[in-house]
């Protein structure tokens, strides 16, 4: 006997042996139809007793297992069943006599043999039949289980006559020896009536008998029997049948304490009721039960009488613990012949099954490990009878493969059983790779896959990566990475790419870890050669049996430590409008500030994130990654994974450096729809497998919130300009972001024109816009506007369609005090200047310093002596907020920041500033000292004057005849009164109004012939107080007419002894009445040497007083005094007029009593 | 002669696992995983023991025959477990000599106190596996692999 039987438990031995076989050509699917009708006959009750009758059913059954028969007898077939197709009655003789060759097999043995025949009908079907059923079809088959319980009662009734016939032998008559087919030759020549002989034969009688009761259903018969039989053989030391005898005794009892069985499932099919817990067992079974209450046909039975003695020990059968031990009795026996292998293999199987009932794993352990050693042996003995037998051996090893196969799958089940997953998980590995060892010459993959994903749990292995998820891996990491490999190569083998690669991306997922850097270049190129041929997908897949493996998204390769959403750049941020975002806060609540508002506030922001993103604008997030492995890592098609809004993803493509520190990489997409965004993770192909890895499958992955709002499109401007770009950047105070910077190197007082052209780039129209500007806050000066522009031209082209420039030009004006820096203006103090325009020869000159002389004498940190310390700077921005499209409508709006930074150099430097009275009360001369500091040429030209060159670093005086100013009627700046309270800087405010006016009057030019550029020379920063005043028309009008004749600066004539009318009129423009005061006229004479002649009594006579008396001025008021002079002599003479004051107009300023000169010439009189 | 230790931390996962004939590691792996299933056989068993009697001593739990093919030598594998559920797993070569229990438990109870040591070790962070060739001197390599605070574990022959 060689094919063991792994199935086997102890209740087999209450069953008996149908073997169900096809005879001719019978299609598999009809042959299972009609075996499983046939199988759920598996247990009957005999007539009206209440034995229960067990059938075992096999479609394949080895004969030579058959032999064993009389050894125990649920191995021997008593039962025959075949099954054929017959379609006409021509072939049914045919079939009949193959019936019968299928009989011949199992002959000596069968109790009973039935025929069902499938097809045939007419007139052979009609005859009535026992051992032949015939059926139409294998539909119409209602009564194949009523055959077969028939079947099985004519079974019944051989081995009950059988059973009978064995045990009523005469004690007598000569009992045949009963031998295993091993044992045969053993006994030829032995003497066959030595008491040691017959007591032999008698014990493995009674073993029979035993074996005979059991399956009867004579459980306590059978124990009797048993027990009898032990006993007689153990007195002749047969210990291959005492063997026998102990484990019919052990299988007897097991049935009686474990009616549920002990094969598992297969048991408790068995007996449909068969839950009972174990108290259950303690009732008597059927067949106990007739025992005790039929005691003669215990009688009746004897082959020795003292049967009935043994009746009441008999009724206690074994213990759970002695079945134990008899079963290690019984395999110890065993174990001494090498034949009985495979029985001793089975009764090892048996004890296991029966000791994980009882929950006593070790001793099942220890049996299981007999069991291992067994199959050892066994082989090592079969190889040396295949060597015998050559010609068997190729059939011999395929079968002895199978067989080991056979033999490890059920050596682990059994540690299954008994709850050593793991040892059930190793040896069902050596089953798997059983199936594909190289001896077979058609390996199994397909059976080795499917028996390699049974050893997962026993590895504490799943294949879902998400149980990877938590922490640091934890577990036999070789042993895993092992089968991990082998199911790679299983499935490989199989044909299944797609399975290989999605068990090669689990390896490299979840044991990146403990993987040599070797291994992590092994395992990434196998799985690149996969991935060329099938890419690993996303997909579940479900293999043929059910289970379905999880995608393995690569959230190691690389590694995302941080996920940051970043906001828009600063020039396409949107903002919101701040009138609509107030309306909305008011419709919210009627408080300005609520703290529990804020509150909710701050909890949203948790996961919404502060900004917005743009429909249709380019959005970016930046990750931080790192790539693990020690080569260069190439992801392919990196992308973001969103959810709210329809958003197209610009996946990148990325090579990070092996083993690379934290390395930025940014993502971008466009939302194409409005909502809210929620980024979920991201998307990366790396080694040819696609994954999409979310965020919050990934560990201790820093986030800042994932949910930003994209809000309607808005235009988008590009702005270009006619200057060139700026290194400088601006550090803007506000924080502002610049998005383009433009510098300009300017002379002071120069102007220039900035061209701005703005380009819509985005989708949408501009509707709106609107420019600010902003300067820097700086300590310089600054006169005049700064920067100035006119929007209307391009606001007529709005709206401005998509890939439309509009031109704003921005006037850049810079005027700048350089004076008070120049330390060099100090030396240039008096000597040495030469002097053009007017003589100096007034004695009214007044020299009026520069302000340096106010101001501390050591220059300013900053300007160091040397040539860059003259330049200054200035910044501003300029800011450009435009608005269209959808996202007008919501009120958002963008902002656009382009900084201007101007260096401006010092080109013309006034150095002093003094004025001179012209010959006219309404006018004087401003002397100005010009110092060109630039290196070249330059000239300056004021109105109506000619130009004045200045060489490089010359120095000049010019002067300008101006009209006084009449700062009175100067408007204030109105409402501005009440911001500057402070007389000091109303004052100053005053001033800087004059400055401009007189500015805006002198209008000097400066141009740069060499570099062709002109600009506006400032005096402004000059103009103090005491300048001013002289500049200023004084409020007290004096007019002197001679002769009637408005007498300024020409000389009025007259005749020599006629009376010249002298008229001084004095008009009022101050507002309030001046007055009372005195004039008077002096004459002298101007020798051009310095030298006054005051004595004029002979020369000039006055027609009335010299002196005149003017009570008072009203405002706006005139008074005229009048008087005439007469001339004796002809000369040139001048008229000083003098004031005498009171002292009640002592307050006003002696500039406003300044009247001028009058120059009289007396010329002959004309005949 | 012990040719493999391990030390198996609670939730039966290996903190260091070391064999001698360094080819045939995966076998050890094997072996040492599959005689958890005696381990835990044994400490279930003994789960109703007060703690303060318990024999820390799991005696012998599988003589490895089948692994006679692999290894010409008959291997052994011991177990031990620590009152915090730490296991200690060695295989032994029994071909030559046969080592007397009193041995094993002695090579046993040094591992123990070598295991404590490692754990004394403030930078230590339990549960991670163990890096330190403590262990090595019971597999009688030479005692430059060894830790200092091993190399009071002399080799035991």
């Amino acid at each position: 006997m060689s094919v063991p039987d792994y199935m086997q438990c102890a209740e087999d031995h209450q069953t008996l042996l149908v073997v169900v076989q096809p005879v001719g050509i019978v299609s598999e699917e009809n042959f299972f139809r009609i075996y499983k009708r046939i199988s759920s006959v598996s247990q009957i009750s005999v007539r009206d007793s209440q034995r229960v009758l067990y059938i075992r059913y096999r479609h394949h059954y080895p004969p030579e297992n058959n032999e064993w028969g009389d050894f125990q007898t649920h191995r021997k077939v008593v039962g025959l069943i075949t099954i054929t197709d017959c379609f006409s009655a021509k072939d049914w003789p045919q079939t009949f006599e193959k019936f019968h060759v299928q009989k011949e097999i199992y002959g000596s043995t069968l109790y009973d043999s039935r025929l069902f025949v499938f097809g045939l009908q007419g007139e052979i079907a009609e005859q009535p039949r026992t051992d032949v059923a015939f059926y139409p079809n294998y539909e119409d088959c209602e009564t194949v289980e009523k055959r077969i319980e028939d079947f099985i009662e004519s079974l019944f009734i051989v081995l009950e006559s059988k059973r009978l016939d064995r045990a009523t032998d005469k004690s007598g008559d000569k009992i045949p020896l009963l031998c295993v087919p091993f044992e045969k030759k053993d006994f030829v020549g032995l003497d066959t009536d030595s008491r040691h002989y017959k007591k032999r034969c008698q014990g493995r009688m009674r073993k029979h008998v035993g074996d005979l009761c059991l399956q009867a259903g004579m459980l306590q018969d059978s124990l009797v029997h048993y027990h009898m039989s032990v006993e007689l053989l153990r007195s002749v030391n047969d210990f291959l049948w005492l063997g026998a005898a102990l484990e019919g005794l052990c299988s007897a009892s097991v049935i009686y304490h474990y009616p549920g069985g002990t094969a598992g499932k297969a048991g408790a099919q068995r007996v449909p009721g068969s839950s009972l817990p174990a108290e259950a067992a303690n009732r008597h079974r059927p067949g106990a039960q007739e025992v005790l209450i039929d005691p003669g046909a215990l009688t009746t039975n004897g082959i020795n009488p003292d049967t009935s003695a043994e009746i009441g020990r008999a009724k206690n059968c074994l213990s759970p613990e002695d079945i134990i031990d008899k079963y290690k009795e019984a395999i110890s026996y065993y174990s001494k012949y090498k034949n009985a292998g495979v029985i001793e293999l089975e009764a090892c199987v048996k004890a296991v099954r029966v000791l994980a009932i009882q929950k006593r794993s070790m001793e099942a352990s220890e049996f299981l490990q007999n069991a291992v050693y067994i199959n050892l042996r066994q082989q090592e003995s079969k190889r040396k009878s295949s060597e015998a037998k050559t010609t068997k051996k190729q059939g011999f090893w395929k079968l002895s493969e199978e067989e080991k196969i056979q033999r490890y799958s059920i050596l682990s089940e059994l540690y299954e059983l008994i709850g050593f997953r793991r040892k059930a998980a190793f040896f069902k590995r050596v089953a798997a790779m059983q199936c594909v060892a190289p001896s077979i010459s058609e390996p199994g993959w397909r059976a080795c896959y499917k028996l390699l994903l049974e050893t997962l749990p026993g590895y504490s292995l799943s294949l879902d990566p998400k149980d990877f998820n938590k922490g640091t891996h934890r577990g036999w990491a070789a042993v895993q990475m092992r089968l991990l490999h082998e199911l790679v190569y299983a499935s490989r083998r199989m044909g299944n790419p797609a399975l290989s690669v999605r068990h090669l991306s689990f390896l490299l997922q979840t044991m990146l870890d403990f993987l040599s850097d070797q291994e992590k270049k092994d395992v990434t190129q196998s799985l690149e050669n996969y991935t060329s041929k099938c890419p690993g997908t996303m997909e579940l897949i479900t293999l043929p049996d059910g289970l379905t493996l999880p995608p393995v998204p690569f959230t190691k390769l690389p590694i995302v430590r941080r996920v940051k959403l970043l906001n828009l750049p600063a020039s396409l941020r949107p903002q919101k409008m701040k009138s609509l975002l107030g309306q909305n806060v008011s419709t919210k609540s009627p408080f300005i500030y609520s703290p529990i508002i804020a509150h909710n506030r701050g909890e949203e922001r948790n996961k919404k994130i502060d900004f917005q993103w743009v429909q249709g604008d380019v959005c970016e997030v930046q990750l931080m990654v790192y790539n693990p492995m020690p080569f260069e890592l190439r992801v392919e098609n990196m992308g973001l994974l969103t959810s709210g809004v329809e958003f197209e993803s610009l996946p990148a493509a990325l090579s990070l450096p092996a083993e690379s520190g934290l390395y930025p990489v940014t993502l971008v997409g466009v939302p194409q729809t409005t909502g809210t965004i929620t980024v979920n993770g991201y998307h990366t192909t790396v080694f040819g497998v696609f994954s999409d890895c979310l965020l919050d499958n990934l560990p201790g992955i820093k986030t800042s919130g994932s949910t930003v709002e994209v809000i309607p499109a808005l235009p988008r401007l590009q702005i270009s300009t006619s200057l060139p770009r700026s290194a400088h950047s601006l550090q803007p105070s506000s924080g502002d972001e610049i998005s383009t910077n433009v510098s300009v190197q300017l002379y002071n007082g120069e102007t220039q024109q900035l061209v701005i052209k703005l380009e819509n780039i985005g989708m949408e129209p501009l509707e709106k816009l609107e420019v600010t500007s902003k300067i820097l806050t700086t300590k310089e000066k600054l006169y005049g506007d700064f920067l100035s522009w006119k929007l209307e031209d391009a606001l007529a082209q709005f709206p401005l369609q998509p890939g439309k420039v509009a031109t704003v030009i921005i006037n850049i004006k810079v005027k700048l005090d350089f004076s008070c820096q120049e330390t060099l203006l100090q030396d240039l103090s008096d000597d040495g200047i030469s002097v053009s325009g007017f003589p100096l020869c007034s004695p009214f000159r007044q020299v009026v310093r520069p302000r340096v002389e106010n101001k501390p004498v050591n220059p300013p940190e900053g300007s160091k002596p040397g040539d860059s310390s003259h330049v200054k700077t200035l910044e501003a921005i300029l800011n450009f907020k435009y608005s269209g499209g959808p996202g007008h409508a919501e009120g958002y709006y963008r902002n656009l920041s382009l900084g201007l930074h101007v260096e401006v150099e010092p080109s013309v430097f006034f150095t002093r500033v003094s004025t001179l009275p012209a010959t006219s009360t309404r006018q004087c001369h401003l002397l100005l000292d010009v110092f060109n500091s630039m290196e070249h040429e330059l000239t300056v030209s004021a109105r109506n004057n000619e130009e004045l060159i200045l060489h490089a670093g010359e120095c000049q005086r010019m002067a300008i005849q101006v009209d006084k100013f009449n700062f009175e009627n100067f408007p204030e700046s109105p409402g501005e009164k009440g911001q500057f309270a402070n007389p000091k800087q109303l004052e100053e405010e005053r001033q800087e109004a004059r400055g401009l006016e007189i500015n805006s009057k002198l209008d000097i030019r400066e141009a740069h012939p060499s570099l062709k550029r002109t600009g506006e020379a400032s005096v402004e920063g000059l103009l103090n107080q005491l300048v001013l005043e002289h500049l200023q028309l004084a409020p007290l009008q004096w007019d002197v007419l001679v002769d009637g004749q408005p007498c300024d600066c020409e000389a009025a004539a007259c005749q020599v002894g006629d009376p010249v009318r002298l008229e001084v009129r004095l008009t009022n423009r101050s507002p309030r009445s001046v007055g009372p005061f005195a004039l008077t006229v002096v004459p002298f004479q101007d020798h051009q040497n310095g030298v006054h002649n005051y004595d004029l009594h002979n020369a000039v006579s006055f027609v009335g007083s010299s002196t005149f008396y003017l009570d008072a001025v009203q405002p706006l008021g005139q008074s005229a005094c009048l008087g005439a002079l007469l001339f004796l002599y002809t000369g040139d003479f001048f008229l000083l007029i003098r004031v005498h004051e009171d002292s009640t107009s002592k307050e006003l300023p002696p500039s406003w009593f300044c009247l001028p000169s009058v120059h009289v010439r007396s010329l002959e009189a004309q005949a | 002669m012990a040719v493999c230790v391990a030390v198996i931390a609670k939730e039966n996962y290996p903190l260091y696992i070391r064999s001698v004939p360094t080819e045939n590691e995966l076998k050890f792996h094997y072996m040492v995983h599959t005689s958890l299933d005696v381990v835990d056989e044994k400490i279930s068993a003994m789960g109703k023991a007060l703690v303060d009697q318990r024999e820390l001593y799991l005696g012998l739990l599988y003589p490895t025959e089948d692994y006679k093919v692999t290894f010409p030598n008959q291997l052994c594998s011991y177990g031990y477990v620590t009152n915090s559920r730490v296991k200690f797993v060695m295989v032994v070569d029994s071909s030559n000599t046969a080592l007397r229990d009193n041995e094993i438990r002695s090579m046993f109870r040094k591992l123990h106190n070598s295991y404590t040591d490692v754990m004394c070790n403030p930078f230590y962070n339990p549960g991670d596996r163990i890096q330190s060739r403590w262990a090595a001197a019971l597999l009688g390599l030479p005692p430059s692999l060894c830790s200092s605070a091993l190399l009071k574990g002399t080799v035991l022959r």
